[in-house]
């Protein structure tokens, strides 16, 4: 186990949104494969396995991008001999490596996360480090309030016209609406037109 | 809510769907690959004709789109979707060369969600990236369009925009055609009426005056009347100057009885009583009389006895004037016959002696005269014609021979022969003219002669015109003598003549000036004055009853003019009042037209408030769906979703709605730097091609789930072109969640065959109950399109040991 503030703060993220911590090393096609961190989501994401590379002060040779890469093609491969269906997702966690890192994103999803975001107060930011790990982590739909369920926009005019405007000069505007403004225009002249003329008649 | 899941699809000859398709749904994702052009997008555009009976995208390229929906070779097609889970039921529609035949669609609501927020075609895609490129924030801005019609914000745009004019009344006027001339009406009523009432006051005022002018008239005349300006017949009535008039009248008449015996009075009083006492006048004639009268009548008959002929005036001045002058033409013309009858008598002797000598001298010329030939002259004429033919001696009359007398030549013979004749002549000629001459003479002296001899008077005549001449002249001197006694008396005479008539008319006038003093007294008394009092002066009397008489006539006189006055104003006051009335008809009139012409703008302006408050309702709902919808819960979402799938990139897209209430609001599209700090620019601006991509993708997905789960599916149409423009292993993540954490029913097209297979690993079941089909599409030429499902289950995973 490494003692890494950053691998620790992602472990800690990740296993807080239901990825459990695998063994390390662990064994794929008979082969062994060791890395700073492991974890495997559940349910829905029962197939994301979740590797973690401590690029700062990596063990396994987690600093060279080479070795990293190596190593998780060769796993890559082991998952296809197998058949398996895990999708592979490495985390990177501190300094840029150097080497073809970029050419992992053919077989695995590449996340980076550089340094422990601090706040101001000194205290790890971790909204920041989510950003990072963001596609790993359960999807919180915020539930609009209740009462923004207001109907549609003529339920709304009407119920906000109630004892203004009569039901019948909405409706007539409404219908007029869905041929567009001058539609509108000429309907409402014409209502004003009825008003001025009917008395006029009448006299 | 409603968890709807689509089971299958059956599509028969539908756009580029040839042949019959049936492709199985009733998957948790829906995974669909094909070529460009083998059917993916009719496929996807077929579900939403089957839900909900158009085709949204289609709609907005072009209206007449459902003609269009048919493949070419088809003569009928139709589309099927099955759905289960609550309400399971089967969507289609039917099509035939015109277009959508049948249809069985969602309602409303359903179908305007599934069109807006579950359906994702590319034109919306290429809609939303649109937006991006475009910054700007006017209404007609894609991303202004973009909301209107995400939101269906279309029709609140109609109305607001259909209502504006009714802001301003200017155009109002032009829209409402009513409009302007129900203003001008109310506007010319406005000032008619303003006129009528200021006219209608001035009349009332004009009435006041009247009034009160006819309340000073009354009371200067002392008559009581009820001033009451509706009243004017009794006022009239009181005012009645009839009585005065009768009075004026009478005073009239009295006035001009009054003038008449004053005239008389004068004519009366004109007499000379100094005529009654002249007494002396005829005293002085008969003294004279006395003494001349005798004298005066022997004279007269003396004078008529020597002028028989004459007629003399009986006045005894005119008669001694007259007599002197006729005796001093009798006296001369005595004179002068006895002085003519002597000068004849001298002529005649005169005359008797001259025609003696006449007589003498005739009988001398006339012996003279006989002793000349009378024959002579025309011989001498016959001689001289004679003369011409003489030639010689030989005489042409008798032939004889001059010559033989031997006393010259014929010629000289003949000659002196004339010559002699002519002068014998000559002084018969002088003899007969004195003759004549003596002739006459003799006659005149003896017409004379008869004439003196016929006038001269014999002697006694002659001695009476002697005697004649000197009783004139006595008579003459006679009456020369006394011819200024005559004179004298005459005068004397006709002044008592004069006298005589002047006491006559004396006595005459005075009876009548009597008279005329009783009828002034009884005039007096008829007219209530004082009578004429014994002793006074009759005129002064006149004077008194005249002024009198002129005092009252005035005062009537007075009284009728302030009548007459009073009676004008009351003639005044009634037309003032017959125009009031009608003037007040006609305000009345126009006062009701006014009110009708009021109301009938009221209700047209309380049309128009009604339009205008729908206005504003229409601006607060619009407002409020923006808000509603461009909220910080959509904002929070889109980044998280945005952050999901580039977590790289430092801008993140957000919704800005302005402050500022001025106008209408309208969402602004911003970036905001992921660590906080200021906003960046518009996104177009900022983010990188592929990122722009990913903000569209995400702010579909954002609105989809930013609202209750109405219809959990999402369809999307080939949203990457290529594995490079999305980080696609993120997106397949996003799905996954989605899908198996969230319950949504994906159904996704890719053209891109690795893209294809990277998802269909990605989007492997995940669980047991989880599952996946793929549907690939492929045609050949002048085939029907085809279509390969393969559905995979949830296979536990094994292969993954612990060390």
């Amino acid at each position: 186990m490494t003692s890494s503030p950053l691998i620790a703060a992602i472990r800690q993220r990740l296993n807080e949104a239901g990825y459990d911590d695998l063994p390390t090393p662990f064994r794929m096609a008979g082969v062994e494969f060791q890395f700073t961190g492991a974890l495997r989501g559940r349910h829905g994401r029962a197939l994301d396995l979740v590797l973690l590379v401590d690029t700062t002060a990596g063990l396994f040779g987690d600093s060279d991008g080479a070795r990293v890469r190596a190593r998780i093609q060769a796993l890559s491969r082991a998952l296809d001999v197998t058949a398996s269906r895990y999708v592979l997702t490495v985390v990177l966690a501190g300094a840029t490596l150097p080497g073809d890192i970029d050419s992992l994103a053919d077989t695995a999803r590449v996340l980076h996360v550089d340094t422990l975001p601090v706040n101001k107060a000194g205290v790890p930011d971790l909204d920041r480090l989510e950003d990072c790990i963001r596609v790993l982590l359960p999807l919180s739909i915020p539930q609009p309030a209740a009462n923004e369920q207001d109907g549609t926009a003529q339920d709304q005019l009407e119920k906000a016209l109630k004892n203004v405007v009569d039901a019948a000069t909405i409706r007539t505007i409404m219908d007029a609406a869905e041929h567009g403004d001058e539609a509108v225009t000429t309907a409402i002249a014409s209502l004003i037109d009825m008003a001025l003329v009917s008395e006029q008649e009448k006299a | 809510m409603t968890d709807i899941l689509l089971k299958e699809l059956d599509v028969t000859d539908f756009r580029s769907i040839r042949g019959h398709v049936h492709a199985p749904l009733d998957a948790q994702v829906v995974l669909i690959h094909g070529e460009n052009g083998a059917g993916k997008t009719s496929l996807l555009s077929a579900i939403e004709l089957a839900l909900t009976g158009g085709v949204q995208s289609l709609r907005r390229a072009d209206p007449g789109y459902a003609s269009q929906l048919m493949h070419r070779s088809a003569k009928q097609g139709s589309v099927s979707v099955a759905t289960i889970g609550k309400g399971a039921a089967t969507y289609g529609a039917t099509l035939s060369i015109d277009g959508i035949a049948t249809s069985t669609s969602f309602d409303p609501t359903l179908a305007s969600f599934f069109s807006e927020r579950s359906y994702l075609p590319q034109a919306l895609l290429g809609q939303l990236l649109q937006i991006y490129q475009d910054s700007g924030n006017g209404a007609d801005s894609p991303l202004a369009k973009f909301v209107g019609e995400l939101l269906r914000l279309d029709r609140l745009d109609a109305i607001e925009a259909g209502l504006k004019p009714l802001g301003d009344v200017r155009n109002v006027r032009k829209v409402v055609d009513g409009w302007s001339e129900n203003e001008l009406e109310k506007t010319r009523l406005d000032v008619l009426i303003k006129d009528q009432q200021v006219g209608l006051h001035d009349i009332i005022e004009n009435i006041g005056i009247q009034m009160s002018a006819i309340r000073d008239t009354a009371s200067a005349l002392g008559v009581e009347v009820e001033l009451d300006e509706r009243k004017l017949d009794a006022i009239e009535q009181a005012l009645s100057p009839a009585q005065d008039e009768l009075r004026l009248a009478v005073i009239t008449d009295r006035r001009r009885e009054l003038g008449s015996i004053r005239r008389d009075v004068v004519r009366a009083a004109g007499a000379d009583p100094s005529a009654l006492g002249h007494e002396p006048s005829s005293d002085a004639y008969e003294r004279w009389a006395a003494t001349y009268m005798e004298r005066y009548s022997a004279l007269r008959s003396r004078i008529e006895a020597i002028l028989p002929a004459m007629s003399l005036p009986g006045d005894m001045a005119s008669f001694a004037d007259e007599a002197l002058r006729h005796l001093a033409l009798h006296a001369d013309q005595a004179t002068s016959r006895a002085g003519k009858a002597g000068a004849d008598a001298a002529r005649l002797s005169a005359a008797e002696n001259e025609i003696d000598v006449a007589r003498s001298r005739l009988q001398a010329i006339g012996s003279e005269m006989g002793g000349i030939s009378t024959s002579a002259g025309g011989l001498a004429a016959i001689l001289s014609e004679v003369t011409a033919l003489v030639d010689g001696e030989i005489c042409p009359v008798c032939d004889r021979d001059y010559a033989e007398l031997n006393v010259g030549t014929l010629v000289e013979h003949v000659h002196g022969k004339v010559r002699r004749l002519s002068s014998s002549a000559q002084r018969l000629l002088d003899l007969g003219r004195t003759n004549t001459q003596a002739q006459a003479l003799f006659d005149t002296l003896e017409r004379e002669i008869a004439t003196l001899t016929n006038g001269i008077p014999d002697e006694r005549t002659l001695a009476d015109l002697d005697r004649a001449a000197v009783d004139a002249n006595a008579a003459r001197a006679d009456l020369s003598g006394i011819i200024d006694a005559l004179k004298e008396g005459s005068r004397l005479r006709a002044g008592q003549v004069a006298a005589q008539r002047a006491v006559t008319e004396a006595q005459s006038r005075s009876v009548a000036l009597t008279a005329g003093r009783q009828t002034m007294s009884d005039f007096a008394v008829a007219i209530a004055a004082a009578p004429v009092a014994e002793g006074e002066d009759l005129g002064a009397a006149v004077e008194r009853i005249q002024s009198l008489l002129d005092a009252e006539n005035r005062l009537i006189e007075e009284r009728l003019a302030l009548l007459r006055k009073a009676r004008e104003a009351i003639g005044i006051i009634g037309s003032l009042q017959s125009r009031a009335d009608r003037l007040s008809d006609e305000l009345g009139g126009h006062e009701t037209a006014l009110k009708v012409v009021a109301q009938a703008q009221q209700r047209a302006q309380k049309v128009r408030n009604q339009g205008t408050k729908i206005r504003e309702a229409v601006d607060a709902i619009r407002s409020g769906i923006i808000r509603k919808e461009f909220n910080e819960r959509l904002n929070r979402l889109w980044r998280d979703l945005f952050v999901r799938l580039a977590p790289g990139e430092p801008f993140i897209p957000a919704f800005r709605i302005p402050e500022s209430e001025t106008q209408r609001i309208q969402p602004r599209l911003v970036t905001d730097h992921r660590s906080g700090g200021a906003a960046g620019g518009t996104p177009g601006a900022m983010l990188s091609a592929g990122n722009l991509n990913t903000a569209a993708l995400t702010l579909f997905l954002s609105l989809h789930l930013s609202v209750p789960k109405t219809l959990p599916l999402l369809i999307l149409d080939d949203p990457v072109q290529s594995m490079d423009d999305v980080h696609i292993a993120h997106l397949a993540a996003l799905l996954r969640t989605l899908s198996k954490e969230h319950g949504r029913q994906i159904v996704i097209a890719v053209h891109d065959r690795q893209l294809f297979e990277y998802l269909r690993l990605e989007l492997s079941p995940a669980f047991p109950n989880d599952s996946l089909l793929t549907l690939e599409l492929a045609r050949g030429p002048n085939q029907d399109t085809r279509c390969l499902s393969q559905r995979f289950g949830f296979k536990e995973e094994t292969s993954l040991l612990a060390a």
